[in-house]
């Protein structure tokens, strides 16, 4: 196994959970912290799997497939460094129920389950960004049902072009047709006509296994509503943080696991 | 009306498998709540006033937002409580949540419901395993939709209602069901008349009869069982 990689407390702030985090909390974590380097393909975790440790994406992006009776597979999530990986650690649960695997090659930092664990019964913020992390990936996996059932793939497709897009750095996306074929849980012709028709429009170019985003406007044109409902919830719970206006004080209490007050202001 | 430990029998499988103490401690806050038919017990982007613990009856929590505010994602019965929020740190969320089989629930108020998590660890680790396996239910009927026949679905909806009802007969009407399915009444009729056909189910002026369950689960999809084994 290789050697341990201490991670470099900048890039872990990349992802924006640890970065929200404030200072004093912070360096007490930064420490347990390891850096690993995640190509695209690597499964994280199969479902069953007993899980080692939870995962902060950094530059890299992680779909979370729901692995079906018959072991057809579909996306039910998307964690890039808006994210994590492994929140069955803190929920309760040692195993996954489903796939993580790597759909954007990049890097993640990562904790180990028992600092982990320790760190999130402290109460006070991390368990609070945590939670309410939760709560948006709730929303994400409803709004994927609502979207399996009512929208068309091409509408689909663009919600998952411009997820994945918000966590990547430049505008283009190493991906082949069959790959976003099992994230859609969708024949390989339907994702390669709908490409097709949303090159023709000329919002994206796609050419040997590469899809660049041409106009961000117009794919948002062409989405269905489901981008904009997950982003704008997101932002609702987890905004605040992001833009360093913490919610009041939270008491730190070991005993228990959860240390919410009520006063905390609603968000708009 | 406040709880009364004599007359009103607590069956919300979190509350009845808390320790002696925090029952007790929280047993004075309780309220006991009729859930009728159609209630909505949170309204999306609502600060959520009382938490819900369902002993009976069924709350169907339906898509968040937009076209998608009719169609269930999955159901919450005396396993669980609504809304999570509250819990995972904001007053409000998306998430409408509507009385889909009458019932019997015991709610308390949100700040109340706070502090005992504060003082509860059980409460709190409870609450994190329902929050988790309602996620799983989510997910299940995301990859459900995708794959899915309307009449598969349609037989799973059936018996997942009738384990909460504890009843092979309930009232539904097409209208309420193609909602939950997400499916045109069209489609709901084709397929309620086919297992009528089949002598599965007889189906009459909204009303629902389970003549043939074993027959019923056959035809359900695997989701069925999946989601079974997950409430346990």
């Amino acid at each position: 196994m290789a050697r341990k990689i201490k991670a470099d407390e900048n890039e872990s702030r990349l992802n924006h959970l640890l970065g929200a985090l404030p200072d004093e909390d912070f360096v007490r974590i930064k420490s347990q912290l390891e850096y690993i380097k995640l190509p695209l393909g690597k499964v994280l975790y199969e479902s069953g799997d007993k899980m080692s440790h939870i995962y902060f994406p950094t530059t890299a992006i992680i779909s979370l497939l729901y692995i079906m009776e018959n072991g057809g597979t579909a996306e039910i999530g998307i964690a890039g460094n808006n994210g994590l990986i492994g929140m069955a650690l803190y929920m309760g649960g040692e195993t996954t129920s489903s796939r993580a695997i790597v759909q954007s090659g990049g890097d993640a930092v990562r904790m180990k389950a028992a600092d982990l664990r320790a760190e999130f019964a402290r109460g006070g913020l991390f368990q609070d960004l945590l939670l309410r992390y939760t709560q948006s990936l709730m929303t994400q996996i409803s709004q994927t049902a609502v979207c399996n059932r009512l929208h068309t793939i091409q509408q689909q497709l663009c919600r998952w072009l411009l997820i994945n897009h918000d966590q990547l750095p430049a505008d283009k996306l190493v991906m082949t047709h069959d790959l976003i074929a099992n994230m859609l849980g969708v024949r390989r012709e339907g994702v390669s006509t709908a490409a097709g028709k949303l090159q023709e429009l000329g919002v994206i170019k796609y050419s040997r296994g590469t899809i660049y985003i041409v106009d961000r406007k117009g794919i948002e044109r062409v989405a269905c509503e489901c981008y904009q409902v997950v982003s704008t919830e997101y932002d609702r719970l987890l905004g605040e943080y992001m833009r360093k206006n913490l919610p009041a004080p939270i008491a730190h209490i070991s005993a228990s696991v959860r240390q919410r007050t009520v006063k905390e202001k609603a968000f708009t | 009306m406040p709880f009364d430990a004599r007359s009103d029998l607590l069956a919300n499988k979190i509350l009845t498998a808390l320790p002696a103490a925090d029952l007790a401690r929280i047993k004075p806050k309780l309220e006991r709540f009729e859930m009728t038919f159609g209630a909505i017990l949170n309204t999306p982007n609502q600060i959520a006033e009382h938490i819900y613990f369902p002993d009976s009856g069924i709350i169907s929590l339906l898509g968040t937002l937009g076209e998608g505010s009719n169609l269930e994602i999955s159901i919450v019965s005396s396993e669980g409580a609504i809304p999570l929020c509250p819990f995972l740190g904001t007053p409000s969320s998306p998430v409408r949540a509507l009385v889909q089989g009458d019932g019997i629930a015991h709610r308390i108020k949100t700040e109340d419901f706070l502090d005992e998590c504060r003082d509860s660890p059980e409460l709190t680790r409870m609450l994190l395993h329902f929050t988790r396996s309602l996620m799983l239910q989510i997910s299940q009927c995301a990859v459900c939709f995708r794959f899915h026949r309307i009449e598969e679905r349609l037989a799973r909806w059936l018996l997942m209602s009738a384990d909460r009802m504890e009843s092979n007969e309930f009232l539904m009407t097409q209208k309420t069901l193609s909602h939950m399915l997400g499916v045109r009444r069209e489609g709901v009729t084709k397929a309620a008349s086919h297992l009528q056909k089949l002598g599965i189910i007889k189906y009459s002026r909204g009303n629902i009869h389970i003549l043939d369950r074993p027959q019923l689960e056959g035809a359900a999809c695997a989701c069925y069982a999946i989601l079974s084994a997950g409430t346990q």
